[in-house]
């Protein structure tokens, strides 16, 4: 089933006042028919470029991805006692104010305003090593890097930054690093967060390697601290596991240049990792995150076997397991909504849901050829679970009595059903492998137990 | 050193401002930019976002829409989206990217009006300047376009211009002021922007005056008066009752300003009302960061346009107390006389 674009209708007055017009609904398509459309025939609806990118709520994370999490700006702060400096126009840097107000970026961010003239005559770029200098002068103790954000004013004047960055750090001897906040090539080859993960693993060194040391690239925040990887790292032999979140230091994260390989657990850290494996020689091996059991554990057993090994997992699976069951035998036949506002890929958490025998009703997602691998087996087991597009624009007509949820999952999904039971699923710690499964449950049945949901149990 | 922020994000940018006097009117407001501007608009900038759904859109633009001037996508976006949707009005608002690029707002407009059957509006916004010079254009062309047609004025009706989060000392001003209005004898508030919507700017000649309660309104105001003969008068209804209330929140008393000096920081029109309160119990200096209209202006009233000169000022002059919005105290962490807090949202984000 298909609800297909209605008729225009131009006389209709807009509803603004949250109420629904009954004659208009959010476009939604089955992930019966995606499947059968298949990934060469998305329906423009869920292909952001072809259309107007709705502003909600639910949307806030994709527009603006530092309002929310990790964006760019926090992300380029993930060097141990490094500084920012924005040179972008005041409107980019409007949102940093809440940033700024929390204790871990306080006196990390600087803004240096561009107006009309600079656009014409390029002349902040001679500013920056003043300011980057004057920054230095007034912090109680040197940052160890300076990070210089620009943003797509620079990418359409086509500025070259890391010449100006080589000026500035002159003046101050301490690195200084562009960081390319680039909105305009989000979907390009090189979009900002993958650029971004670059550039804050750029200033690592060639050293003298330690066999028994790794890194794990993807996140600016580390793992869950319960997360199996470190044990079954430590069962492969490995000693030293190092996180740029957990580095102390800046001495700590130049050490991050001894590991043996890196482990990859975002696709979006790829290029860094290409990057490390040219400049540093540091070969990578790349990790999924996902929500299936038997997924996980086929994949530590494949990345085990690659590297010789072997690994005992199962206590990790069956805990993962455990809290599975908990949740299902008190809340049987419980139905999702499934938002993409989360640390899940939303398509892979809703197999996940529907293979433990749950129901989905709804899925918010973009989907890209990569989930087709899940939007097929989502069809086969729930034919009639709706996708919706966050950012298409009749979501602005989603009427939240229309969509059927025990539990939301994410921010956006939360947005649509804001009486529903919500896990957030965001926060910055990142969840992964067995203890991220387990987590997650835990957090559902305490999310129904305090919304006074009755259990079967 | 110019354009440099040590202690200070950003104030609200006109783009926002612009957003903010549309916000409520029930159109299509198309943000000309590539997701970020949009985000901080409605993320940051516009606190009814999160209370209600609004018809807020980005052009989602992309680097080779940029390079290449592909006004058309634009427009064949905002007219999908303008069949999907029930709107008033259609309004582009400009950023820093079309600003970069040249864009021709004038064309923009002629070739989504050849496309589109709604009344459209551009205003050019660049991201560069002041949310108070984007509500100024906005204001403008909102009259301009819509309030057409003159009408028989209505007694005791009175209209109120320059009414947007951002200018706004609190999200209960719209109210507060009717009521103050009506214990004055008005019997309807057209609160434009903020209660008010397309319907009564259509209206805005039946009004007996407009009260104009921020600097960006004026100009607005004024092209009333030329065109329909509607007066106008600057103030900002309850002002004295704002100061008691933020004095007695802080455990002071009007009393406590007897004899001092004292530095008012918020949008013009709010903090010459403030002075205007005060009186001659105390020696008064307006400052804001926006707008300081000459018309408006008393001998010593300082515009602020950089940090350093605000921390000289406040340095320099050892004022008694200082009324403005809280976080502007992170850029004078030695100053030890009484800090009034005004929330001006422009300025933190926050009210």
């Amino acid at each position: 089933m298909c609800n297909i674009d209605k008729k225009p209708d131009m006389n209709g007055t807009c509803s603004m006042d949250g109420k629904t017009d009954k004659d208009r609904k959010p476009y939604w398509i089955s992930a019966e028919d995606l499947a059968n459309r298949g990934k060469d025939q998305i329906p423009p609806e869920l292909i952001s470029n072809t259309h107007l990118i709705y502003s909600s709520p639910a949307t806030l994370a994709f527009n603006s991805p530092g309002a929310q999490g990790f964006g760019v700006k926090r992300a380029g702060l993930a060097i141990p006692g490094s500084v920012m400096l924005l040179v972008a126009p005041g409107c980019c840097g409007r949102n940093t104010t809440l940033l700024a107000e929390m204790p871990e970026y306080h006196n990390r961010f600087f803004y240096l305003m561009m107006d009309e003239t600079d656009i014409v005559t390029g002349r902040h770029l001679k500013n920056i090593p003043q300011a980057v200098e004057e920054i230095c002068q007034s912090l109680p103790q040197m940052p160890s890097v300076v990070m210089i954000c620009l943003t797509c004013a620079d990418a359409l004047l086509g500025t070259d930054m890391e010449r100006v960055c080589r000026k500035a750090m002159k003046k101050v001897d301490i690195p200084v690093l562009p960081c390319y906040m680039y909105a305009l090539t989000r979907e390009g080859r090189k979009p900002p967060m993958v650029h971004v993960r670059q550039s804050i693993y750029s200033l690592l060194e060639p050293m003298e390697k330690r066999p028994n040391a790794v890194n794990l690239l993807g996140y600016f925040a580390h793992l869950i601290d319960d997360c199996e990887i470190y044990d079954l790292l430590h069962q492969m032999g490995i000693r030293k596991t190092r996180e740029i979140s957990r580095c102390r230091d800046y001495a700590e994260y130049k050490q991050m240049a001894e590991a043996n390989f890196n482990l990859v657990l975002n696709p979006e850290a790829r290029f860094a990792a290409q990057d490390m494996q040219k400049r540093l020689n540091i070969p990578s091996v790349e990790l999924t995150r996902l929500y299936q059991l038997d997924k996980i554990q086929n994949q530590y057993h494949i990345f085990a076997s690659a590297l010789g090994t072997t690994i005992e997992d199962q206590k990790y699976y069956d805990a993962a397991k455990e809290a599975i069951d908990v949740f299902g035998r008190a809340y049987p036949g419980t139905v999702f909504s499934v938002g993409e506002g989360c640390n899940a890929d939303p398509f892979e958490l809703s197999l996940a849901f529907l293979r433990y025998g749950f129901r989905v009703n709804e899925i918010f997602g973009t989907p890209t050829a990569d989930n087709f691998v899940y939007i097929k087996k989502i069809a086969a087991l729930s034919p009639e679970t709706k996708i919706y597009s966050n950012l298409e624009p009749t979501m602005l007509y989603y009427d939240i009595s229309e969509g059927e949820a025990d539990v939301t999952i994410g921010r956006d999904a939360a947005y649509y059903h804001p009486g529903c039971p919500n896990v957030e699923w965001s926060e910055d710690v990142q969840p992964f492998g067995y203890a991220g499964v387990k987590l997650l449950f835990e957090q559902l049945l305490a999310a129904l137990q305090g919304a006074g949901k009755e259990s079967a149990v | 050193m110019k354009g440099l922020r040590k202690y200070l994000a950003p104030f609200a940018p006109d783009q926002s401002g612009a957003s903010a006097v549309l916000s409520d009117m029930g159109g299509i407001i198309v943000i000309c930019d590539a997701g970020g501007c949009a985000g901080n608009i409605c993320g940051f900038d516009e606190p009814r976002w999160f209370m209600k759904k609004s018809a807020i859109f980005s052009a989602g633009l992309r680097d080779m829409d940029a390079i290449l001037g592909r006004d058309d996508r634009l427009v064949e976006k905002l007219a999908l989206a303008a069949g999907k949707i029930d709107a008033e009005f259609a309004a582009i608002i400009g950023t820093p990217v079309p600003a970069v690029i040249g864009t021709d707002y004038q064309a923009l407009k002629r070739m989504a009006q050849k496309k589109i059957d709604l009344p459209i509006m551009t205003v050019d916004t660049d991201g560069m300047e002041l949310y108070d010079a984007g509500e100024e254009k906005t204001w403008l062309e909102l009259f301009r376009t819509f309030a057409g047609e003159k009408l028989p004025v209505v007694k005791n009706r009175v209209g109120i211009i320059g009414a947007t989060p951002l200018e706004i000392h609190s999200m209960n001003a719209p109210a507060e002021m009717e009521e103050t209005l009506k214990e004055q004898g008005v019997e309807e508030v057209f609160c434009y922007g903020m209660g008010a919507g397309i319907k009564q700017v259509r209206e805005a000649s039946s009004v007996e005056k407009n009260l104009v309660i921020a600097p960006a309104g004026l100009k607005a105001a004024r092209l009333l008066e030329e065109k329909f003969g509607t007066p106008y008068e600057v103030c900002y209804p309850g002002a004295g009752k704002i100061l008691r209330d933020k004095l007695a929140r802080q455990g002071f008393s009007m009393d406590d300003l007897t004899g001092k000096k004292i530095l008012i920081m918020h949008q013009q029109v709010l903090a010459n009302e403030i002075r205007k309160e005060i009186g001659d119990r105390a020696v008064c200096t307006a400052a804001t960061w926006f707008m300081l209209k000459k018309e408006l202006k008393s001998e010593g009233d300082i515009h602020l346009t950089e940090e350093d000169q605000f921390t000289e000022l406040i340095s320099r002059e050892q004022y008694d107390v200082i009324i403005g919005d809280e976080i502007l105290k992170n850029a004078v962490p030695g100053f030890e006389g009484i800090y009034l807090k005004l929330p001006h949202f422009a300025v933190s984000g926050k009210l």
